[in-house]
């Protein structure tokens, strides 16, 4: 099994971001979820996640509330605010030009 | 928005510090439960799975660390525990502590008080709305009339009105000293008779009732007044009913129609202001100067066009009137910077004075900031050594020094509120009562503003001079030493920099100060030709209605003269128009010499007149130079003769011959008698600001009666005992007569330089600050360095060095730093001073006694500061100082 890749600088955001646009979700399943939607490609330093998680909060892109979880024990729910929205949209949007780009100068050169 | 809303929530975070702990504690904790229990499911044991979750997820405090770092707090938290550690760190060393924190509170104290003076005096000398576009013009003769006769005819100010484009208004009025109230009450008030439009000038609105309106400016119709705020109260107790009463002025009945608002007290704190009303031969008069103007200039006329206006103007009028008009030319000038023309540059001189105390307090401050710096060196290398960037020290240090700077803030407000109120009760009434905008001296949001922003740019100068100050340390170098505190060369030089600075700014300062001091000294001798002590004066105003002729007001004056002449201890009694030091100049008028061609209108000589009674020169000391001073027997029915002051007689007899001229006073086509000289007395200096000797003619009060004198006494012992006994002799006179303007000579000598005289106190009191903290850092900083290198000396002194040559290293290194900052402070204090001799009435000059005085002065500090500790650091056993650390 070749080693997960790392995550590209700055890409850890766009994914949070990414994963927690359908519901709210907590960091242990935010995990999960990249590594299962990236086939195992993307595996996300756990712990790395939860700054990443508060810095975002701070920024006011996601919020945070308590809740239930599956297995009945209590925990801490992020979800995508308005401004969020809005933000991974361009995010998003400049992610596909850069890595369209990169596509480009990869198949050319 | 977000920045603020961003901060709200790292504060808020702060707080809810423990309990956001908690939570991501929570957090991280479920999140490695899921994690095991998923390996669990997929077969490991417990164990297994538990060290693979920890392992898969990393350090779980560093990460915590991260979060807290992530929500901000950090930053907030490392602020405040800096804070905290520079508290107890002020708090472990409190000599230290209150000796910064005063040394600075002084400084910015000093600051403030002076700014609070310029605030007032300088910023918003009068409450106008829009002052800037405000001018006084006047005619000028092109003839040395003194620096306050700034008037115009009253045609010419007719004419002047009407000139299209450059004032929204023009505005003329004089004084007029009133008698106030009914026959057997009357007290002396001072008014102004004003245009009707004055006020609209001036742009402001009465605090009740109305102001004048252009009907009232007609002879008849002017018994109108409006009082000031001041006078409302202290007069008629704030009556509230008051507009629509009568007053009684002059034995005139007049309306009260307005009262003004509190601030309002231009031209001077007058009590009341009347329509100025003129009949029509007055209001054709262009012979005489004989109004104040003020006008408000068009929006979007410069001051430099309006001037180019009036000069045309003045062309035509001169070619119109020849006769009267002839060499005048009107003239203009900003109301602020008249106001200010000699007190500007001198508040400037304060302030910069105040800048230099503080920047001295830094120094002082920097110097033992540093001091403390080589004590910490170690644990600086250490906090490097741990991962502390130059931001972390950096804020670490300004943190430090901007809780002294606030500290010392928080103490200077106080100081400055203490001082305002020192300064304003400290300095009489009398010294201010031509000073506007004294009364406004406070410490407002300008004052304080002014303050926190002194004590915040303090703290980051000296966060930030610290931090470059130890930005070298290198923590290997560092930790590996023995703590010996090896100093740098680097530091060093810093150091060194300081006392010279320290030095440059403390000789400069105590120069400015000594020319200050000297300067005011000077002034107050410079009233020259007259003997000021043990005379006391009293102003007397008749009502015009009851003495409405001169035998009447000649027999009352008789009467009191005589009367006061044989008090005991009443040595001479006289009258005089206009004492010395009154700050008013004395009344100017042309005159003729008998046998000398008829000259141009702007040719003809002119003179000061003053009025006397016969013992005037022996009351005043005046020194006699020829012939005979007027006497008794020059009464109304004896040859009308008068007495000339000797720049006078030389400036139009050089020869000598003055004696038994005659001359006529007014202009050329003037039917004056003609008046026989019969003596020349000594020059006397009038009044402070006018360094030119005026040629002067004292005319025998018998021979031209006036209401209006000034009742000077000389007296055996202290003028202010007898007053009581004046105020007798007047009331037999007329017991309707009141006392105005009571004063000994001497008292008003000093208050009419009281401007001058709290400048020089001021800078006494900044020399002597300056004085004190340069010596301290010069002391501080050499002895430190001596202190240093006790070990060197033991090393010196082991190996056999002479104790004296050694004396002399040390010695020649503390003067070599001073010297050099005397060198460079020489020629600055010397460039100051020739541009203060301008500033200063031309009475201040470069006096090397006093920068000899203070150079050496500074050398002494430098060599007790190198010497003390010197002395010491020999005098220790060299095996004692080789182990000294």
């Amino acid at each position: 099994m070749s080693k997960p890749t790392d995550l590209v600088q700055g890409t850890l955001d766009l994914l949070i971001l990414k994963s927690i646009a359908l519901e709210p979700m907590h960091g242990w399943a935010i995990a999960q979820r990249i590594r299962q939607v990236s086939n195992d490609v993307l595996q996300v330093n756990q712990g790395a996640l939860y700054p990443a998680l508060h810095r975002l909060e701070q920024q006011r892109w996601i919020t945070a509330q308590w809740g239930e979880s599956e297995n009945n024990r209590r925990a801490k729910y992020y979800s995508l605010t308005k401004p969020g929205k809005k933000y991974l949209q361009s995010e998003q949007a400049n992610w596909e030009r850069l890595s369209a780009a990169i596509g480009l100068v990869l198949k050319r050169a | 928005m977000r920045w603020l809303q961003s901060i709200f929530h790292r504060v808020r975070n702060l707080f809810r510090r423990d309990a956001i702990e908690r939570e991501t504690d929570q957090e991280l904790r479920f999140h490695l439960e899921r994690e095991i229990a998923q390996h669990i499911s997929k077969g490991m044991s417990p164990e297994e799975a538990s060290r693979s979750a920890f392992l898969e997820f990393g350090g779980v405090e560093q990460f915590k660390e991260e979060c807290r770092e992530a929500r901000g707090v950090n930053r907030l938290e490392s602020l405040l525990a800096d804070l905290r550690y520079g508290l107890r760190s002020l708090r472990r060393s409190p000599g230290f502590t209150i000796v910064c924190i005063l040394t600075l509170a002084l400084g910015i104290g000093a600051n403030s008080a002076v700014f609070s003076m310029v605030n007032a005096l300088l910023l918003h000398p009068y409450n106008f709305r829009n002052l800037d576009p405000l001018v006084r013009v006047w005619e000028d003769r092109g003839i040395d009339e003194g620096y306050d006769a700034r008037y115009i005819a009253p045609a010419d100010a007719e004419d002047l009105r009407s000139i299209n484009g450059v004032f929204e208004g023009l505005t003329t009025y004089n004084y007029q000293s009133f008698g106030l109230g009914a026959e057997g009450d009357v007290q002396p008030i001072l008014g102004c008779r004003v245009s009707a439009n004055f006020f609209d000038v001036l742009a402001v609105a009465p605090a009740a009732g109305r102001l004048f309106t252009p009907a009232e400016e007609q002879p008849g119709a002017d018994q109108v007044a409006i009082l000031s705020y001041g006078t409302w109260q202290r007069r008629f107790g704030g009556d509230a009913h008051l507009l629509g009463k009568t007053i009684s002025l002059n034995s005139r009945v007049y309306t009260i129609v307005g009262i003004m608002p509190k601030d309002f007290d231009y031209p001077v704190p007058v009590e009341l202001w009347v329509p100025l009303a003129l009949t029509p031969a007055e209001k054709a008069d262009r012979t005489q100067l004989s109004f104040n103007a003020l006008a408000r200039l068009k929006p979007g006329v410069s001051v430099s066009l309006a001037g180019a206006v009036l000069a045309n103007f003045s062309r035509r009028l001169e070619h119109e009137y020849p006769k009267t008009n002839a060499g005048r030319s009107t003239t203009l000038l900003q109301l602020r910077k008249e106001l200010y023309m000699f007190t500007l540059p001198l508040f400037l001189l304060l302030q910069v004075a105040a800048g230099f105390v503080v920047l001295l307090a830094c120094a002082n401050l920097a110097n033992l900031v540093f001091a403390r710096m080589i004590g910490r060196q170690r644990e600086i290398a250490l906090r490097a050594a741990l991962g502390a960037g130059r931001g972390r020290l950096g804020q670490l240090f300004l943190s430090e020094t901007l809780l002294y700077s606030s500290a010392a803030g928080a103490v200077a407000i106080a100081v400055s509120f203490a001082s305002v109120r020192a300064l304003r009760a400290s300095i009489p009434v009398g010294w201010t009562k031509w000073v506007p905008g004294w009364d406004g001296i406070r410490v407002d949001g300008n004052v304080l503003a002014f303050t926190i922003l002194a004590a915040l740019g303090v703290g980051i100068f000296l966060g930030l001079a610290t931090l470059l100050h130890t930005s070298r340390v290198e923590p290997t170098k560092t930790l590996k030493e023995t703590g010996t505190g090896i100093v740098t060369r680097a530091k060093r030089r810093v150091r060194s920099t300081l006392v010279v600075v320290q030095v440059m700014f403390a000789l400069i300062l105590l120069v400015c100060a000594g020319l200050t001091i000297q300067g005011f000294v000077r002034l107050a001798n410079i009233y020259q030709g007259f003997e000021p002590a043990n005379v006391l004066r009293i102003e007397i105003s008749l009502p015009q209605k009851v003495y409405a002729d001169n035998v009447k007001v000649a027999s009352f004056y008789q009467q009191v003269l005589r009367g006061t002449a044989s008090v005991p201890g009443v040595e001479h009694a006289s009258l005089v128009t206009n004492p010395p030091a009154s700050n008013v100049d004395n009344e100017t008028t042309f005159f003729s010499i008998e046998g000398q061609a008829s000259l141009k209108a702007s040719e003809m000589p002119s003179a000061d007149l003053q009025i006397t009674s016969p013992d005037f020169l022996e009351t005043l000391k005046i020194s006699s130079v020829a012939g005979r001073p007027l006497s008794d027997a020059d009464n109304a029915d004896a040859p009308r003769v008068v007495v000339v002051s000797r720049g006078m007689a030389s400036r139009f007899w050089p020869k000598g011959d003055a004696l038994g001229h005659r001359i006529r006073l007014g202009a050329q086509d003037s039917t004056e008698p003609w008046l026989t000289i019969v003596g020349v007395v000594g020059d006397v200096r009038q009044n402070w600001w006018n360094p030119a000797t005026r040629p002067v003619i004292y005319k025998p009060f018998a021979q031209a009666p006036q209401r209006s004198m000034t009742l000077l006494l000389r007296t055996a012992s202290n003028p202010t005992s007898y007053v009581s006994a004046v105020r007798d002799v007047v009331r037999q006179a007329d017991p309707a007569i009141a006392l105005r303007g009571v004063n000994t000579l001497e008292e008003e000598i000093a208050d009419s330089i009281a401007i001058v005289r709290i400048m020089g106190i001021l800078m006494g009191i900044f020399g002597l600050v300056a004085l004190a903290l340069s010596s301290i850092g010069v002391y501080g900083v050499l002895s430190e360095s001596v202190a240093q290198r006790t070990h060197e000396i033991g090393i010196r002194l082991a190996l056999g060095a002479n104790p004296r040559d050694l004396m002399k290293l040390i010695l020649g290194q503390a003067l070599k730093l001073t010297g050099i900052g005397l060198a460079i402070a020489v020629p600055c204090a010397v460039a100051i001073s020739r541009a203060m001799a301008s500033l200063i009435f031309g009475v201040v000059s470069l006096d090397f006694t006093i920068l000899g005085g203070f150079t050496l002065l500074l050398l002494l500090v430098a060599l007790a500061a190198g010497y003390l500790p010197a002395r010491r650091a020999i005098g220790v056993d060299p095996m004692v100082s080789l182990r000294y650390e």
